[in-house]
């Protein structure tokens, strides 16, 4: 209601039926408080001061309490939970001790002439809203410096938070086309966040070292209970940025997964706990994903079991493997920029080997490429080198080791022609005819020691020549 | 003469008791059953999932609380406001079933820091195995185990956390004397008891392997243990459904005289929005896992594809719950820190009603963004983008809450008692939380961190700002009101500026090295990706929050016996539990209705007043003043 500070009396008007009540509290105001008071009209009902209102503000009504033509509550709705500048007082004739404030509070009459002198010496701020004229000039210039301070700090944090990441390897090195508009988006968000971060942390430290409270001191901060402005604006520019970031994010996506028609085909096939890599234009079966550089793949992606995920670090994208054939087929394109080794890492919890599966990712030039097409294409006349290369190809290997160390399942080194323990008590020898049961049904016969999780389906896939080539290459470990 | 309690009366016994017997008489019955049909008698997954049904029925039976529900259904009277046994006292009173708010809210309460304890334990084992690279003791299908166990039995923990919260507070802040349906309330407590009891059972089964979300085919095929993890988590949903029910009820029902939905404490909305969520996303977890448990039992293949299932079915049905299931964490949590700022800021919050719709703004967009989780899984591609766009909108109405906190304590004089500093750190760690969300909401990015550190990172920045910390800020702000004595401050202090720190460390360093390369939920990694010093602080990181939660513990235990008494309203709060009652809290709380007349945080603004008892004379009788406070402000009714 200090709209206008130059203004030097509060202005007061008052609402009652009785004459005698009017000319009592004019007055009580001129002569009993001696406060500069400017009575600016006197009605009788809610309509009159509405009216009056309308035509020059008023900071103060006065409701006479005991008239009971004037409904109390119509005026305190009016004024209490209205938006208006305006303050209420209900003053009963009744007992002239006391009166009632209702801006949200009630006094007796000793606080409310403290509260009225306070009001007339404008020295206490009145309850402001954030941002709204309406408190002094000291406390505004302060206030002012308080803000610009903190904004600099944002800034200066900022460029600390932004100068500091970038010493920090946070990165790998990106290997793949991919990476590029991915890597982009990350920067961007780094940047972004480093800002509020700072904006938020910056103005909480800023307020628990400006704004503590002083030993001794009991009373309250100033009250201020909202901003609606504010509160728009940090609602509607938030919202923009969100907005301006999924758009982002989705034209980066569409990079991503910008097709090459010429993309070379690779199946990828995963199965706990390794990974098989068919090149069906050129029939390979490899272990390893060797790609030639600079040029699009693409990988069909399924799985033989459980889901798997198939993520190299550098290449930045990643997509599951889903078991159940065909239709469960998910495709991921995978342009590699730069020459070099890497792991694929399966990305989703696969059971107890989940953190191994591993296969090595080689990335050559088109030359090379050509010559490592040339070497898998032409088979090996040596059964024990061709069961070697089996055995890798079907992940036999990363449950069996050939060194004699104990994986998941049994070694195979010293395997052939030894006793084997089973499960339900029998020894047997392990000959050609129970390498051939334990590969084409595995549950069959369990080494006592192991767990029954050999997959069904290796079997199904080897053929017989190849089963008699992988039982050549065990009988040489010796 | 008092009589002395035999074991035999506490309720907690006599539940165990029940379970034991259940869980043979469901064995018992499966292999009966089998051996009728001249099937092999011992089948263990259909025996064991009968055992804990059993054993969990057996459990309800004899802990006593479906006692009035079976006498009501005999035709049998009995009392409103009904006392566990007049016999017992003291501890012994919190063992036994009880009907009483306070008391379930505090039940809550210390079984929630059992189980977050326990849970934390496991996260230290597993953290100890990945200090260095190699396997040290931990081999990988028991890491798998553990790391599990730490996932769900957390959740667990932090929704009886999260029960402790609204059961003790919401009534306390609304005016009322209990909760709508106080034997519902003891209900949804105590099945918790045999749940947990389930999930860690399955240390003794053979284990799990399959992560807290069990996506199937794996959890078809894992070790036996995941069948109780199953059942566990499905009991533990009864518990949020019945008490997010409770908590709508109440909150709509019984709310004082005057204390209208923009008159409540800022806590009771977020309450409110919690239960909103919980009471309507449970069903889905609930529902996905028993498919799984059927899938496993029967053989119906919901989601086995070799049988014509679908693995990205479940992933749907789980997220739908598991997404929302993040912000009934949170909600509450971030209802804590805008109900203590003002208190320690002196000081209104900022914009009260931006801040109460903003939890309902958050709870309503959390059930549309489930499927940001599924960005890598192979559903329908096109569908990333629509739920990118969903996803970050959360941002919105989460900033408006950190505007809003940031201008509540700008310019006001700011106290730092143990609970300030952990709302301050709850503040701060919630932003980092907060803050590394959208690189994975966004679905470029995210292709390259879904299944990655960089989301263990985020996601306990997240807990740890969204409900551990706030948690503890409410535990050490309510502890006066709960025993009558205030705890020590000095270890409070200690507690903080140990965990904040250590906190830091272990989540940043969990980021980095999931931008690097280290997947989730693996028992060991490859040196190649030379993060080893990095595990090495997150590993101490870890440790470090572990010993500051022990010296919270001794702080507590310690000062609810022999700490100094208070019986003020110590913090000069305005909330009526403060203002209206003495410490600790009486049974049935207010002795006589109370009303709110005024807003909640007007701090600053002189004889302001927000609650006082209703039946208070007119003030004109007592000679003070002439207007009957009620004539104008209630309205006639």
């Amino acid at each position: 209601m200090f709209r206008n500070f130059s203004r030097s009396s509060v202005r007061v008007l008052i609402a009652s039926n009785h004459g005698l009540f009017r000319h009592g509290l004019v007055s009580l105001f001129k002569k009993k408080l001696g406060l500069k008071v400017e009575i600016v009209g006197e009605v009788t009902s809610l309509e009159g001061v509405i009216e009056a209102i309308a035509k020059r503000p008023v900071d103060l009504v006065i409701v006479d309490y005991d008239d009971e033509q004037l409904n109390r509550e119509d005026f305190i709705a009016h004024f209490v939970s209205g938006k208006g500048q305006t303050r209420l007082i209900l003053v009963s004739l009744s007992n002239p001790e006391s009166a009632m404030l209702y801006d949200r509070r009630e006094l007796p009459l000793s606080q409310f002439e403290a509260w009225f002198e306070g009001w007339q010496a404008s020295a206490e701020p009145r309850p402001a809203s954030f941002g709204e004229a309406g408190f002094n000039h000291r406390i505004r210039s302060n206030r002012m410096k308080h803000f610009v301070v903190a904004s600099i700090l944002v800034i200066v944090l900022t460029v600390l938070l932004i100068f500091g990441a970038g010493q920090v390897r946070l990165l790998p090195v990106a290997a793949s086309a991919q990476a590029q508009p991915i890597d982009q988006l990350f920067r961007l968000m780094f940047f972004a966040i480093a800002f509020l971060f700072s904006l938020i942390v910056v103005f909480m430290l800023y307020s628990i070292v400006v704004f503590r409270r002083k030993k001794e001191d009991e009373s309250d901060a100033r009250h201020i209970e909202g901003n609606t402005k504010l509160e728009v604006t940090w609602t509607t520019i938030p919202l923009v940025i969100v907005l301006g970031l999924s758009f982002l994010g989705a034209r980066s996506l569409a990079e991503v997964e910008r097709p090459d028609p010429k993309a070379l085909e690779v199946d990828v096939i995963g199965l706990q706990w390794t990974w098989r890599f068919e090149y069906p234009r050129y029939g390979i079966v490899s272990n390893e994903l060797v790609l030639p550089v600079n040029k699009q793949v693409i990988l069909y992606l399924s799985s033989q079991d459980v889901i798997h995920s198939f993520w190299v670090p550098e290449f930045r994208v990643k997509q599951d493997l889903l078991p159940g054939g065909e239709e469960f087929v998910r495709t991921l394109r995978i342009t590699p920029t730069q020459i070099g080794s890497y792991k694929v890492r399966c990305a989703e919890l696969c059971g107890i080997r989940h953190a191994y599966m591993e296969s090595p990712v080689i990335v050559v030039s088109q030359a090379d490429f050509d010559v490592w097409v040339a070497q898998q294409t032409g088979e090996s006349t040596d059964p024990v080198e061709r069961g070697r290369k089996w055995s890798t190809q079907y992940g036999c290997l990363s449950c069996h080791s050939l060194d004699g160390s104990k994986l998941v399942g049994p070694t195979w080194l010293g395997l052939f022609g030894s006793e084997v323990k089973l499960t339900d008590g029998r020894i047997v020898i392990a000959d050609e005819a129970y390498i051939i049961e334990s590969i084409r049904n595995p549950g069959a016969a369990i080494v006592e020691g192991y767990p029954n999780i050999m997959p069904a389906n290796v079997g199904q896939d080897l053929s017989d020549e190849r089963i008699q080539d992988i039982i050549a290459f065990i009988k040489t470990l010796r | 003469m008092k009589e002395r309690v035999s074991l035999l009366q506490i309720g907690l016994v006599r539940g165990l008791f029940g379970m034991i017997v259940g869980v043979l008489i469901g064995l018992g019955l499966v292999s009966g059953i089998r051996a009728l049909l001249g099937l092999p008698i011992w089948n263990p997954e259909a025996a064991w999932v009968v055992g804990g049904v059993f054993g969990t029925i057996g459990f309800m039976l004899m802990v006593g609380v479906l006692r009035d529900w079976i006498r009501w259904a005999l035709g049998e009277e009995t009392p409103d406001f009904p006392e566990a046994d007049p016999r017992l006292q003291g501890w012994a009173k919190y063992l036994s079933v009880s009907y009483d708010h306070k008391i379930i809210g505090i039940q809550y309460g210390v079984t929630a820091l059992i189980v977050i304890s326990l849970a934390g334990l496991f996260a230290l084992i597993f953290r100890t195995e990945l200090i260095a690279p190699g396997i040290q003791f931990l081999q990988p299908q028991d890491y798998n185990t553990i790391m599990t166990l730490h996932g769900i039995v957390m959740i667990g923990g932090m929704l009886l956390g999260v029960g402790a919260m609204s059961n003790y507070l919401v009534p306390l802040l609304i005016g009322a004397n209990d909760m709508a349906f106080p034997r519902l309330n003891a209900f949804a407590y105590w099945i918790n008891v045999p749940a947990v009891i389930l999930l860690v059972g399955t240390l003794f089964m053979g284990g799990l392997e399959t992560g807290w979300t069990g996506y199937p085919p794996l959890s078809s095929r894992a070790p036996l243990g995941t069948q109780w993890f199953l059942l566990g988590v499905y009991f533990i949903g009864f518990s949020s459904i019945f008490g997010a029910l409770n908590i709508i009820a109440t909150v709509m029902k019984l709310r004082a005289k005057g204390m209208t939905y923009f008159r409540m404490p800022i806590f009771v909305w977020t309450a409110a929005a919690t239960a909103l969520i919980a009471l309507t996303a449970t069903q889905l977890i609930g529902l996905s896992f028993q498919m799984v448990m059927f899938e496993r039992l029967f053989g119906m293949a919901f989601f086995e594809p070799a049988k014509g299932g679908n693995p990205i079915l479940f992933q749907h049905l789980f997220w739908f719950y598991s997404h929302p299931a993040v912000y009934v964490f949170v909600l509450t949590g971030l209802g804590v820190i805008s109900e203590l700022l003002p208190v320690f800021a002196r000081k209104p919050l900022f914009g009260y009603r931006w801040v109460a719709l903003s939890s309902f703004g958050i709870a309503l967009v959390g059930f549309l963004v489930w499927a940001h989780h599924m960005f890598t899984s192979g559903m329908e591609p096109y569908l990333r983008v629509p739920f990118m766009y969903s996803t970050l909108l959360v941002a919105v109405p989460t900033g408006v809450k950190f505007f809003s906190w940031v201008a509540t304590i700008w310019e006001g004089k700011l106290s730092f008692e143990t609970p300030m500093l952990f709302v301050l750190g709850a503040i701060s760690i919630f932003l980092l939380g907060g803050l590394s969300g959208p690189p994975n909401g966004v679905v470029a990015t995210d292709l390259h961190l879904q299944d990655t550190y960089w989301i263990v990172g985020h996601f306990h920045a997240t807990m740890f700002g969204g409900f551990l910390f706030p948690f503890l800020a409410a535990i050490y702000y309510w502890f006066p009101k709960i025993t009558g004595r205030m705890y020590n401050e000095t270890l409070g202090k200690i507690h903080f500026y140990l965990m904040l720190p250590a906190f830091y460390v272990q989540s940043l360093g969990q980021m980095q090295v999931g931008l690097l390369g280290m997947r989730r939920r693996i028992a060991d990694y490859d040196p190649a990706l030379q993060i080893d010093f990095s595990h090495l602080l997150i590993t101490l990181g870890g440790y470090v929050i572990g010993l500051s939660l022990i010296i919270a513990f001794i702080n507590l235990a310690y000062s609810a016996a022999r700490g100094k008494v208070v019986t003020t309203n110590v913090w000069r709060s305005r909330s009526p539990e403060w203002t209206l009652l003495p410490s600790p809290i009486p049974a049935h709380n207010y002795p006589e209705p109370i009303e709110a007349v005024g807003e909640p945080y007007d701090y600053g603004l002189p004889g302001a007043v927000y609650v006082r008892t209703a039946s208070t004379a007119p003030l004109r009788d007592e000679g003070e003043a002439a207007l009957p406070p009620d004539a104008a402000v209630a309205p006639a009714d």
